[in-house]
């Protein structure tokens, strides 16, 4: 075959494959390119329980940005159970999107990918009437704001106010006894609690902690070191809260994770459950008839007093981002009142606030029912309080030990026994990290 | 070809240069090696890479978003110290193995039935593919609602048939949640054990069974000294495939229970991941699932074994 002959006929394999590969690496190159080219921010997001929310920022504030100073602002969004992963893969790589939202101690665990945005921090404190002291725990890492905190995704008591009244309550029980009481009581008639036990998300974590807390229970002490898990108060706890299940509840809950107790709560299966404002609020949009005999509460009381979980989301910088100045610039803009107190007020309290400026804002006259959430902020701790943000912490959770310490006291394991092996796997995890 | 013309000495050598690379492309042994390049490229970049580089990372204690040091087998060490991964190696054996035996006689049984002639077959046999094919996460989340106790049609039988008042609670009592998962999985791989076998069974020549039914074989004979024998190379196939499935299972769990209640269908896949993706130890992580790699080999060196010897 001659080299004429060679060209005159179709394309053989061989010059399909190179083809192939010259035109992949002139698209790579073009790409590359473009991005180089584009002049914008990436701000990757939970895909908000409040639709408004997303939109909001979508629709106004993203294009309110671009048009004051040519910066496209993309709001990329995650699904709340994903979007860990999609921040680890982020951080990891070095590459993708230059801000991220933040649950819990991401800013922790994330902090040497992170920038320090202090300034920012203490200027916008200054201005919106100072930061909610448990607002640090989550987003100050060695003496640096990693974060900048957004709200509160608060976990409080959701009860039928009907239901209640029928078995003498007129208002929410103030203290575990009284809870107790009422439970009992409501049970009997065929109206059950349902309180999450299982490997949910935080459902299960929201009323778990702050019943420890309540009884003088916590798993380190304050040095980060010592666990101080097996104590008599833990013990309480976990006594009371296997006679609270037994009285009160279904045995499903052992089993449950995020999604059960609203459904449970929706087709009215449960006089009581804890859980953010999503209940009210999916109640008010679907079931008008349950929204009006539903009842937020804060926690009830123990003997060291009344807890709440710290569900902290908040706003980082990755460190790769192109231009740090650039993404400062417009978290910096987006913390400024205009833009911040219209963003939270498109979710309604959904995200309760962490800077004092908010206390008396306007969203809170919209749906009374939500002051409680506002009212627990200061009462609030992140899981492992009191000891400082680590690593441990974030384990203790992923294993869900203290769930599982009381999930399988309540299933009918010995109290010892159960504060035995949480015992033991807490000083597993906090002797390697 | 002007340029031919006008440079004969200068371009004919390039030209024979070229003819004499092409011929040996075309040679074989190196053009079966050119078209495997692709794909050999494609499984290291995509298997042998991240196999390579999960079994780096369980060496070293590497905290999610900063460098790792060494530890050896610090993490292997640890896992073993760890009172939960112990329950979960028991609950990942136990659930593989009852899941696969029930996959593996039901989906025999069915491809014995679903082989019979009868009226429909096709499409029986089509729609026996359905749970195969619905993707998992949305046939689990339609098994939340089936096992869910106020709204599960088999605990509203239950009860209305006086059977049982209440209900169990599936997913809240730790053993009826495993064999509700392991129900699911069964019920999930029942139809690629099914047609697969089914294809095996339509290799099997009419012959036999016709020359063992002269020899004065009844069905159950036939099927011991006929089918079965000639059946065993697929199903060692389809065991093989269901046993690392299922071993490896996340998404039924992590939808159903992410492990509850109390760790009770916590399996490596998904406890792995937790530890790693929600913990932020990416070196222990990678410790748990390493950790099903020995044990997966073992049995599917012990299964291989096992049906060869009885060949």
């Amino acid at each position: 075959m001659t080299f004429s002959e060679r060209s005159s006929q179709p394309y053989s394999r061989r010059q399909l494959l190179k083809s192939a590969a010259v035109g992949a690496a002139t698209s790579i190159v073009g790409a590359s390119r473009g991005r180089a080219a584009a002049r914008g921010l990436t701000l990757i997001h939970e895909s908000s329980f409040i639709k408004n929310f997303d939109a909001y920022f979508q629709n106004t504030l993203a294009p309110a940005y671009e048009k004051l100073t040519g910066i496209k602002v993309s709001y990329e969004l995650a699904s709340v159970g994903s979007l860990q992963t999609r921040v680890t893969t982020i951080a990891e790589t070095g590459s993708g999107a230059d801000l991220t939202l933040n649950f819990f101690n991401w800013p922790f665990l994330y902090d040497q990918k992170y920038l320090d945005v202090s300034d920012i921090a203490e200027e916008v404190g200054k201005q919106q009437g100072g930061w909610y002291e448990p607002a640090k725990e989550a987003c100050v890492v060695n003496g640096k704001w990693k974060a900048i905190p957004f709200g509160n995704v608060g976990q409080l008591m959701n009860w039928r106010i009907d239901w209640f009244k029928e078995v003498g309550f007129d208002k929410f029980p103030d203290t575990w006894d009284e809870l107790l009481e009422a439970g009992t009581k409501l049970k009997a008639k065929g109206r059950p609690f349902g309180f999450e036990l299982g490997h949910g998300f935080g459902d299960n974590h929201g009323w778990i902690y702050p019943l420890l807390w309540s009884f003088g229970g916590h798993e380190v002490e304050a040095d980060g070191k010592t666990i101080v898990l097996d104590s008599d108060e833990t013990a309480r706890a976990v006594d009371f809260a296997r006679k609270f299940f037994k009285q009160t509840m279904l045995e499903d809950v052992l089993g449950w994770t995020d999604v059960n107790n609203n459904k449970a709560w929706l087709s009215e299966q449960i006089s009581c459950t804890n859980n953010a404002e999503s209940i009210l609020w999916v109640a008010k949009r679907d079931f008008p008839d349950i929204a009006k005999v539903t009842g937020q509460a804060q926690n009830p009381k123990g003997a060291k007093g009344r807890f709440h979980t710290l569900n902290s989301w908040s706003h980082s910088i990755f460190s790769h981002t192109a231009d740090p100045a650039a993404a400062k610039a417009f978290l910096k803009w987006l913390c400024d009142k205009p833009q911040l107190s219209a963003w939270y007020a498109s979710a309604e309290t959904y995200y309760q606030p962490f800077l004092h400026g908010y206390d008396d804002a306007p969203m809170w006259n919209v749906e009374p029912r939500n002051l409680p959430f506002r009212d627990a902020l200061a009462t609030a701790h992140l899981p492992g309080w009191p000891a400082p943000v680590s690593r441990a912490q974030s384990e203790v959770i992923a294993k869900y030990v203290v769930v599982d310490m009381f999930a399988k006291a309540c299933g009918g394991a010995s109290t010892k026994d159960v504060i035995a092996t949480a015992t033991a796997q807490l000083k597993q995890i906090y002797s390697q990290t | 070809m002007t340029t031919l013309a006008s440079e004969p000495i200068a371009g004919r050598r390039p030209l024979a240069a070229r003819d004499a690379i092409s011929r040996w492309l075309d040679r074989e042994a190196v053009f079966s090696w050119l078209m495997m390049a692709l794909p050999l490229a494609f499984l290291f970049a995509l298997v042998g890479y991240p196999l390579a580089d999960g079994i780096f990372l369980s060496l070293e204690n590497r905290p999610v978003a900063q460098a790792g040091t060494f530890v050896g087998l610090g993490n292997f060490i640890e896992d073993a110290r760890d009172p939960v991964f112990w329950q979960v190696a028991a609950n990942t054996v136990i659930y593989t193995t009852v899941a696969t035996v029930l996959k593996m006689v039901g989906g025999l049984a069915l491809a014995l039935v679903i082989n019979q002639q009868f009226r429909m077959k096709n499409l029986v046999r089509a729609a026996l593919l359905l749970p195969f094919i619905v993707p998992t996460v949305l046939s689990t989340v339609a098994w939340m609602w089936i096992l869910d106790p106020a709204f599960s049609p088999v605990n509203w039988a239950l009860v209305h048939t006086g059977i049982a008042n209440p209900g169990p609670s599936w997913l809240g009592n730790p053993i009826l949640a495993m064999c509700s998962l392991i129900a699911i999985n069964t019920w999930r791989g029942l139809p690629f054990y099914g047609i697969t076998l089914l294809a095996g069974l339509q290799t099997i020549p009419a012959e036999l069974n016709e020359a063992a039914m002269i020899d004065g074989a009844g069905n159950w004979t036939r099927f011991w000294y006929v089918t079965l024998p000639l059946l065993k190379p697929v199903i060692l196939i389809v065991t093989v495939f269901s046993v690392i499935f299922t071993f490896a299972d996340f998404q039924l769990v992590y939808v159903l229970t992410h492990g509850g209640p109390a760790n009770a269908t916590q399996l490596f896949a998904t406890y792995a991941f937790d530890i790693a993706m929600n913990g932020g130890q990416l070196g222990r992580g990678a410790s748990v699932a390493l950790a099903m790699v020995p044990i997966l080999a073992l049995s599917i060196i012990g299964l291989t074994i096992y049906m060869r010897s009885r060949d």
